[in-house]
């Protein structure tokens, strides 16, 4: 049995990886919920923007939140393209997940062709505060805030204004929706922004905290999924939340015995509602 | 106000609706009746735009709307209650009201249109943050006619809105409609309940097998054998 | 039977590529060759569910892992000799898949994505556990210690020539099941489950086997490779990137061709080992995901579907031409003899429904509905909307299964068997709006129900029968267009002759005229009759009443899913209860 000091120690982190999930499933999830489709595409969307703010930070020496700034509406005027194309080649659920894999690999290609597969990292000065007998990294807090306030902000958005409204009653019944107005494609266009500007946001919390291989784009889509899936599609605070639960289980399944045993609760859990309430989904 | 003329529509290849014309006057209650699979709910979507059309015209008050987006509709004074009500149902009460003043123009006058729908509507009131979805029929319908009302439309569009409800609350339902009309909005009615859709029209069109059969005073229609004879094959 | 051509041509291939090593090429050929067989057989093992049923697996690296880790821990670990642990490898594989299906196809929502999803989880759980039990125990396994038989020559020579056996085996595998009544019945599927459960096709052992079979050569696949690599590790044995590039290179090709998969695996492999080291690889990555791209956009039948369709050229100056000058006239004599003679409507009861309830999400749909069908009668079934008739038919055919109740036919209760018993059993049914499968010609639509159905023929005799059908309905001309390029009254003729061509007994026929012209009403009334001319018995559902007064022997009018009237029909439509069921009631008092 591990001591106290690291078991706190581990679940800190385990909210701080949670966050991230929560973070990078929110965009997902909002895309699946409410425009049917399942963007594979926005994991590669994320390490393009880690990669942008790695070199606007390392090479054109900007504050790396400052080039998370210049990112964020440059990847809502992608989503933005992504979604139009959609709509002009009526790309249904199934089909949107294969296309957005093969844009996919061709932002891997692109991505190793101008910054290698060589593994690259963001050194920046890293703060840690010291609370009692745990370390918070600043860095990991901030990204945690941002996620959560993401979250937030999200759910208040399309629970709380008129057009945030229109989106959901679009997902359920576009045709009554537009009965009463509604212009579903044009909504469907800013909500895939909004989900690439997040995507954006997310890249540079990655470059600030990973080492960057573009081959790590794979890397956390099972969990991602898992997470999105757990946290019930089209909910703003699914994610955050199934994130941090899925996060926390994770590191004290890591700290109580190994840390490749870590996998295996989010996937369960995963197989468990696909099974049992599949209606949920 | 609303003038509806040769229409065609097909589903696919399917011929759905043959030529039909119609019209609804100022401030008239209009029933289309007919036996099921006669077209009507297809009429309704075509006029709601829902459904493209192929051949004819809808003009609505003098402005050629054939070619308008389905959502460009209800910024006409067109709201639609339609067949199976079809509310947004994992939202709440409020929020498929919020949905019928989406349009600018309603939006102004949301809290006036939601006293008048909650007073109409008591239970709404009372249920106003539950999910739609968990509505009991006929509250459901109340809401689908909330709902259109909220749009403050100046034609209103009923598509079967008897079906499936109990006797009771259907008799309370033609009360409304009445009391809706009298407020001074336009109706167009489908329905398969004849009698009621009859009782409270001014005008009515008969409908069978995607054709306009005949039209008139529901009197003179009840009169006439058509009516039996579309619905019970009888000659 | 059509000449093999495409399946010899491919042969051929394969006799050429195993005699290569007589011309001893150098060791690199061998090992590039071997890869396009390693991808050929995990693509074209994948396409045997994912392809043929459309239950897209993203767990096809669990299966592949599955038997790479056989192999490596038999042979590594216990000194196995490595021939024996290929066998070992494909049912390892083989039994953790049906073991998985046997759950997972049993929950009608797990389709689709959910599925794929599911089945990803399942390879990352494989993983988890490959990594932290003595199968692994986390630092890989090496075989470089594992003897490789010298069957062929050299050892690259023996993983060369396993390599092609199993892809070879994979896409002959392939080859068969497309062209068997089993394959058949996996294309229905993709198209319509539902649909084909009640024609039926026992779908939940069709997915169960078309998973085993894929996992089996998956497994096999993955033996070799384990010695091919000599060094196997879970963090690349399980990435999603292999699940991804199966279904990649799947959908490329073609994943409904038999051919497609492995067309796609070469295309694939080509341009990622061709282009090898630095901006190359760059390029050929770039390509293979700008291909998959375009295919999706603008082919979505795969590279294979631009081929031309040589299945529709080679029958239409055949087969096409018996059916042509058949002796039968169009719509005139029933092509086979009643499967029993017509018995006097009146006499024993064919079907009989016992309080029969169902209930959706509170709503009582039907409230103990019962009723007797006699032997040869035409039965109407009329009630305004919602008042449960398809419910009762969806029931009768086993879509739904009653929450209480019973149903006899031919002394069993169809309340208690699956949909494609039921169809076996003899009983066929239409659609309101028609369900034909969208991707089966016209022929294959209705050959499917004899192949299926109770009459249970083999495919070319189904094929035959079909084409009989097809003239009895008049669409002979038709029978190699696909569906969407019917009209409507030519759909509902089509699931008429589905319907038939299962030699049914009992034919549920919801709302066949609805939507048709009045010229083409008159050739659908016809057609019922001459059904009922050959002996079968018939529900009939309908909202034109003309056409129910015309057609029916007896009548059963549904209202709040119970029988509120039955009898002759034209005493039935003039009581009291039933024209206000219809009409409406008055407002009480007024």
């Amino acid at each position: 049995m591990p001591s106290l000091t690291l078991l706190g120690q581990s679940i800190l982190s385990g909210l701080f990886i949670g966050g991230l999930y929560g973070l990078l499933g929110l965009g997902l999830s909002l895309s699946w919920g409410l425009l049917r489709l399942i963007n594979l595409a926005h994991f590669a969307l994320v390490f393009l923007g880690a990669y942008l703010t790695y070199h606007l930070a390392a090479v054109g020496g900007l504050s790396p939140y400052l080039a998370m700034l210049l990112i964020v509406p440059v990847f809502f005027g992608l989503g933005v393209a992504l979604q139009a194309a959609f709509i002009r080649f009526r790309v249904g659920e199934f089909a949107s997940l294969l296309v957005t894999f093969g844009i996919t690999v061709v932002i891997e290609a692109f991505i190793q062709w101008v910054w290698t597969a060589d593994f690259r990292r963001l050194e920046h000065a890293t703060v840690s505060l010291r609370l009692g007998p745990l370390f918070v990294p600043l860095t990991e807090a901030l990204m945690l805030a941002i996620a959560v306030a993401l979250s937030l902000a999200t759910w208040a958005w399309l629970r709380f204004t008129y057009v945030g409204k229109a989106m959901r009653a679009g997902a359920e019944d576009p045709g009554m929706a537009a009965a009463f107005g509604i212009d579903h494609r044009r909504l469907a266009l800013l909500l895939s922004g909004v989900g690439a500007a997040y995507s954006g946001i997310a890249g540079a919390f990655v470059a600030l905290i990973y080492t960057l291989a573009p081959a790590q784009i794979y890397a956390w889509i099972g969990v991602v999924f898992a997470v999105v899936i757990l946290g019930r599609l089209g909910n703003p605070l699914g994610p955050v939340l199934a994130g941090l639960g899925v996060g926390v289980i994770e590191a004290i399944t890591m700290a109580v015995t190994a840390p490749s045993w870590a996998p295996l609760v989010s996937f369960a859990l995963l197989i468990l509602v696909l099974l049992l309430r599949p209606d949920r989904i | 106000m609303l003038d509806v003329e040769g229409l065609h529509v097909t589903y696919g290849d399917a011929p759905a609706l043959w030529d039909v014309s119609l019209r609804v006057a100022a401030a008239e209650l209009v029933a289309v009746v007919g036996p099921n699979g006669a077209g009507k709910t297809t009429l309704v979507n075509a006029i709601a735009r829902l459904l493209p059309i192929r051949g004819g015209a809808v003009r609505f008050e003098g402005v050629d709307v054939t070619e308008a987006g389905a959502h460009q509709m209800c910024r006409h004074g067109v709201a639609l209650v339609p067949e199976g009500r079809r509310l947004f149902g994992g939202m709440t009460v409020e929020e498929n009201l919020d949905i019928g003043c989406y349009r600018p123009e309603a939006r102004r006058a949301r809290a006036e249109s939601l006293a008048r729908v909650f007073e109409m509507f008591p239970i709404l009131r009372e249920r106003r943050r539950q999910r739609a979805g968990s509505l009991s029929g006929g509250q459901q319908q109340m809401l689908a006619i909330g709902r259109a009302l909220m749009a403050r439309p100046r034609l209103l569009l009923f598509d079967e809105p008897s079906l499936g409800l109990a006797p009771a609350v259907v008799d309370q339902l033609f009360e409304i409609i009445r009391a809706i009309h009298a407020g001074g909005v336009s109706i167009l009615l489908i329905e398969q309940n004849v009698v009621k859709g009859l009782e409270i029209a001014e005008r009515a069109y008969v409908l069978e097998e995607g054709r306009i059969l005949t039209e008139g005073r529901p009197a003179e229609l009840l009169a006439r054998s058509h009516l039996r004879q579309a619905y019970l094959g009888e000659a | 039977m059509q000449p093999a051509t495409g399946l010899v041509g491919f042969l051929v291939v394969g006799i050429v590529l195993a005699l290569l090593p007589v011309l001893e090429p150098p060791a690199f050929v061998e090992s590039f060759l071997y890869l396009i067989f390693h991808w050929i057989a995990l693509a074209t093992s994948w396409a045997l569910l994912g392809g043929f049923t459309g239950y897209v697996s993203f767990g096809h690296g669990a299966f592949f892992g599955a038997g790479m880790y056989t192999t490596a821990a038999l042979a590594a670990t216990y000194g196995v000799p490595f021939m024996w642990t290929l066998p070992a490898a494909g049912l390892v594989a083989a039994t953790l898949g049906v073991g998985i299906g046997a759950v997972v196809f049993r929950v009608r929502r797990l389709r689709g994505e959910l599925f794929a999803l599911l089945t990803l989880a399942v390879t990352f759980v494989l993983a988890t556990i490959v990594l932290n039990t003595p199968i692994d125990g986390g630092p890989g396994v090496y075989l470089s210690g594992v003897p490789i038989p010298r069957l062929f020559g050299s050892p690259t020579t023996t993983i060369y020539v396993l390599g092609l056996g199993v892809a070879v085996l994979s896409v002959a595998t392939a080859w068969l099941i497309q062209r068997s009544r089993f394959g058949r019945g996996l294309l229905a599927i993709h198209d319509d489950e539902d649909v084909a459960e009640v024609l039926g096709v026992p779908t939940y052992r069709g997915k169960l086997l078309a998973f085993g079979l894929s996992c089996l050569l998956a497994g096999v696949a993955g033996g070799i490779q384990a010695i091919f690599v000599t060094y196997v590790t879970v963090a690349e044995t399980f990435s999603i990137t292999v699940p991804l590039f199966v279904v990649l290179m799947s959908v490329l090709g073609g994943a409904r061709h038999w051919l497609g998969p492995a067309v796609g695996a070469t295309f694939v492999t080509v341009l990622t080992y061709l282009f090898v080291g630095g901006e190359q690889a760059v390029v050929g990555r770039a390509v293979t995901g700008l291909t998959l791209i375009a295919v999706i956009l603008f082919l979505p039948q795969g590279v294979v579907g631009l081929l031309p369709r040589g299945r529709s050229r080679r029958p239409a100056a055949q087969p096409d031409a018996p059916a042509a000058t058949a002796p039968e006239p169009r719509t005139a004599s029933p092509p086979r003899p009643a499967a029993e003679p017509r018995p006097a409507p009146g006499s024993s009861p064919l079907l009989r429904c016992d309080s029969v309830r169902k209930a959706f999400a509170g709503v009582q749909a039907l409230a103990g509905v019962s009723l007797e069908l006699r032997a040869g009668e035409i039965l109407g079934l009329v009630g305004p909307n919602g008042s449960g008739k398809s419910t009762l038919i969806n029931v009768i055919s086993g879509y739904y299964r009653a929450d209480a109740g019973r149903i006899l036919f031919a002394d069993r209760n169809l309340a208690a068997e699956e949909g494609h018993r039921i169809a076996q059993l003899g009983i066929a049914r239409t659609y309101q709006i028609p369900r034909p499968f969208a991707r089966l010609s016209v022929l294959d639509n209705v050959a499917l129900a004899g192949m299926f159905g109770a009459s249970a023929l083999s495919r070319a005799a189904a094929e035959r029968e079909a084409r009989r059908w097809l003239t009895f309905v008049g669409l002979e001309g038709r029978a190699r267009a696909l569906p969407a390029e019917l009209n409507l009254h030519q759909r509902k003729f089509l699931e008429l002759a589905r319907a038939l061509a299962s030699a049914p007994r009992l034919v549920l026929l919801d709302e066949v005229l609805s939507g048709l012209t009045p010229a083409e009403m008159a050739d659908a009334i016809a057609l019922v009759r001459a059904i009922r001319e050959r002996g079968a018995t018939i529900i009939f559902i309908e909202h034109v009443m003309r056409a129910v007064l015309d057609l029916t022997d007896r009548l059963v009018v549904l209202n709040h899913g119970e029988v509120i009237a039955e009898g002759r029909p034209h005493e039935v439509v003039r009581r009291a209860d039933v024209v206000s069921a219809y009409l409406g009631k008055p407002h009480a008092g007024r």
